[in-house]
């Protein structure tokens, strides 16, 4: 059966929601209490700002844009919300990419901006414990201060923590080490009804009752509005390494992947890039990668605590990549020279956002599939006529496929042939047991796509979830599913 | 020159990281515990060493002064592409200064197999004085060009040069044998290879010690050094001033409630 094409849907509101009302100078100046009067904006500055996130969706601006900067004071807020009925939408910093801080019914934009305290990097029981505004950049440094690490890695590192938990980000490292999900001990919540709540905390093991933590990671805010944060640490290993390697086919490559896989190494990133990314990321930080004339490339990435074992996995690794077809095998050893490489792959999403109109596909398929996706992959790009620049977390089987708008297409004739691509990839990765989105979330964009994956029988057990948390419906409605 | 260009490229292995332990007392760098890597100005150096044997052939030696672990600097240098390594080492050269290193150096570099060219980094980033590429050009009595951004082109025993100083841009022609020393604008410098590491594992480093070059321990090592560290301290450090930007009333607007922020009015 063939789906309705998404983008005729996009603008409309949907029907079946609940009656919002509207925010009153009466609710404004209550809110004001709350949060003081500098926190509530209404200026077209604010709104522009707080009605976007990077996904390609038309902005969508709230009636105010809140900042609370306590727990009380987001309890509060959505107190008021739910008992007059007023949309509040979750926002961290608004770079998620399926528009799930779009405040899609306008009323409250609650910024968490404010709340970006790192409260506690605990060494005895390897926790960090941080409210959800803290961008993962500046979580990743505080951490590193202490010899530690989060392993969750995403490209976006201007992303929060908050936005993180929301949409169960991955990033980089997911391959050796999991994702967001793995790494979050607890959890402050504050319900719709302003009611706030503690789960888990800094033990490792916890068998009491069903996972609620677990519920609301990957939730998209549509459950609660996390507050504070417990984050697992790692120790952090002595030395790192990458090799980038350039290949003749983008086959070659693929196969790459499952022969490292298969040969029992664990690179904690293993990314893949075609020329297209790499001739368009070197433009737009105006420097060169090592090698720019080849089809595809491989990013593999090994830590150790010796330089010896640095040394054999980069050896092993480095001639599993020449035997499969790497046409040379490029080493950066020193902190600078792989900052360099991992700055330009972390850039690669903006490169592409300020050079091209695309939207990004996120699917995430069983990693021994990704010979077989790169290849009939193709074939869907020529179908509609549109350039797909695949940009891979190989390692864990999660590739996004850039939809780039080719000059030649007219503008009306582009949202319908970037969501039939984006429909046929999904597609393709179901049929391959995989999902339609490993790490940024369905959102407002891709929403539709949650009953083809998961049936309806779990979508309704997912509304039901979302009643009991929920009953109004206040908290960002319309998002996840149709 | 039929066989052509011999370059050698002088390199020196530093700390990795920028937050270095200072031992007060003796007023040397703690470099146990942070990892050693081919000082970066020097990468640049060795960049267009193989440069320049790509487009004119010869070959480029690398030559560094140090403890014998020193060794890794000169087989990262062979991994980028470097023909040979060779390591200053002898316990009589240790605690030497600029004046010292680049006597050392350039009476190594003397028994070594010749050179038309000789490439150093500007400075390196532990001393950061860049004075011993030019000592040792003075030692070697060859001309020598500090600054370098760009070498137009070698022929005929002569290299065209371009270099920019703080009041233009100078075009210079020097002839060789000549000493430059490279900049961080002249190139971006290629990683090493797993092949160019693999020969490098297995790649002969050359010794020379005081006994190949018989000099007198009173010019060598810290009795041979005209200069001491007397104090070492970390630069306090300062935080980023703030930028604003606007029109002259918003600036006026931002500088009077900045200070009155500070209650300074």
């Amino acid at each position: 059966m063939k789906w309705f094409p998404v983008s005729l849907k996009r603008s409309r509101s949907n029907r079946k929601m609940p009656e919002f009302a509207e925010l009153t100078p009466e609710h404004r100046a209550e809110l004001e209490s709350i949060v003081g009067k500098e926190n509530v904006s209404s200026t077209q500055e604010d709104l522009d700002k707080h009605a976007i996130d990077e996904s390609p969706l038309d902005p969508h601006p709230p009636t105010l844009v809140v900042k609370p900067g306590s727990t009380s004071e987001v309890s509060r807020v959505l107190k008021l919300a739910n008992e007059n009925m007023i949309p509040v939408t979750p926002q961290g910093s608004r770079t998620g990419l399926s528009g799930a801080s779009h405040p899609i019914h306008a009323g409250i934009a609650l910024s968490l901006e404010r709340m970006n305290r790192i409260i506690e990097i605990d060494e005895d029981n390897l926790m960090a414990v941080m409210e959800p505004g803290v961008l993962i950049s500046d979580a990743h440094e505080a951490i590193a201060k202490h010899g530690l690490y989060y392993p969750p890695d995403p490209g976006q590192e201007s992303g929060s923590v908050g936005g993180n938990i929301s949409t169960n980000a991955g990033g980089m490292r997911a391959m050796k080490y999991g994702v967001t999900r793995d790494f979050i001990n607890g959890l402050e919540v504050v319900l719709a009804s302003g009611e706030v709540i503690e789960m888990g905390g800094k033990n490792i093991k916890d068998s009491t009752g069903y996972s609620l933590i677990d519920l609301i990671i990957g939730s998209e805010g549509t459950l609660g509005v996390v507050t504070k944060a417990t984050l697992r640490l790692i120790p952090q290993f002595k030395y790192t390494a990458l090799i980038y390697a350039p290949f003749k086919s983008t086959i070659d490559a693929a196969n790459t992947v499952r022969e490292i896989v298969r040969q029992k190494i664990m690179p904690f990133g293993l990314e893949y890039m075609t020329q297209h990314t790499v001739l368009t990321v070197e433009k737009y930080l105006e420097r060169k990668l090592p090698d720019n004339s080849h089809p595809a490339y491989l990013i593999v990435a090994v830590e150790a605590n010796t330089k010896e074992e640095l040394e054999r996995q980069l050896e092993t690794a480095g001639e599993i990549c020449l035997d499969m077809g790497a046409v040379d095998a490029y080493i950066a050893d020193t902190a600078q020279r792989q900052n360099q490489i991992w700055e330009a792959r972390k850039a690669v999403f903006d490169a592409y956002l300020a050079m091209y109109t695309l939207d990004e596909a996120d699917i995430c398929i069983p990693r021994s599939k990704i010979p077989e996706y790169v290849e009939r992959a193709e074939a869907i790009g020529e179908k509609y006529g549109v350039l797909l620049a695949p940009v891979g977390h190989a390692g864990d089987g999660n590739l996004h496929y850039n939809i780039i708008k080719l000059d030649e297409t007219p503008e009306e004739e582009w949202p319908e042939l970037m969501e039939s691509a984006l429909s046929d990839l999904i597609d393709m990765s179901h049929e391959m047991g995989g999902t339609a989105s490993g790490e940024h979330g369905l959102g407002y964009t891709k929403r539709h796509y949650l009953v083809r994956e998961v049936g309806s029988t779990q979508v309704e057990l997912m509304k039901g979830i979302k009643a009991v948390f929920d009953p109004k419906g206040i908290l960002n409605p319309s998002k996840v599913w149709v | 020159m039929s066989e052509g260009l011999k370059i050698i490229v002088p390199i020196k292995q530093v700390p990795e990281t920028t937050e270095v332990e200072f031992d007060e007392e003796t007023g040397t760098l703690k470099r146990e515990g942070v990892a050693a890597i081919i000082n970066p100005f020097d990468e640049f150096a060795i960049e267009e060493g193989l440069r320049l044997k790509e487009k004119h052939g010869g070959e480029v030696n690398v030559l560094t002064m140090g403890p014998p672990w020193a060794a890794d600097a000169l087989r990262d240098a062979i991994a980028m592409g470097a023909d040979k390594g060779w390591l200053v080492t002898d316990r009589a050269f240790a605690g030497a200064d600029t004046w010292a290193t680049s006597l050392t150096l350039a009476k190594s570099i003397e028994k070594m197999d010749g050179y038309d060219l000789i490439i150093c980094g500007l400075k390196t980033t532990d001393g950061d004085t860049g004075q011993t590429g030019p000592e040792m050009a003075e030692h070697l009595n060859i001309p020598h060009v500090c600054y370098v951004n760009e070498i137009i082109d070698v022929k005929d025993g002569k290299v065209v040069l371009k270099r920019n100083l703080d009041d233009g841009v100078e075009t210079l022609e020097a002839p060789l044998p000549l000493l430059i020393t490279v900049g961080k604008d002249i190139n971006q410098p290629r990683l090493a290879t797993l092949r160019g590491r693999i020969k490098a594992k297995k790649a002969e480093i050359k010794e020379i010690t005081n006994s190949d070059l018989q000099l007198d321990p009173k010019e060598i090592g810290l009795e041979g050094s005209f200069t001491r560290v007397v104090k070492i301290f970390e630069p306090e450090q300062h935080e980023a001033g703030e930028v604003v930007e606007g029109t002259v009333e918003e600036l006026v607007d931002a500088i009077y409630q900045k200070l009155q922020e500070c209650k300074v009015i």
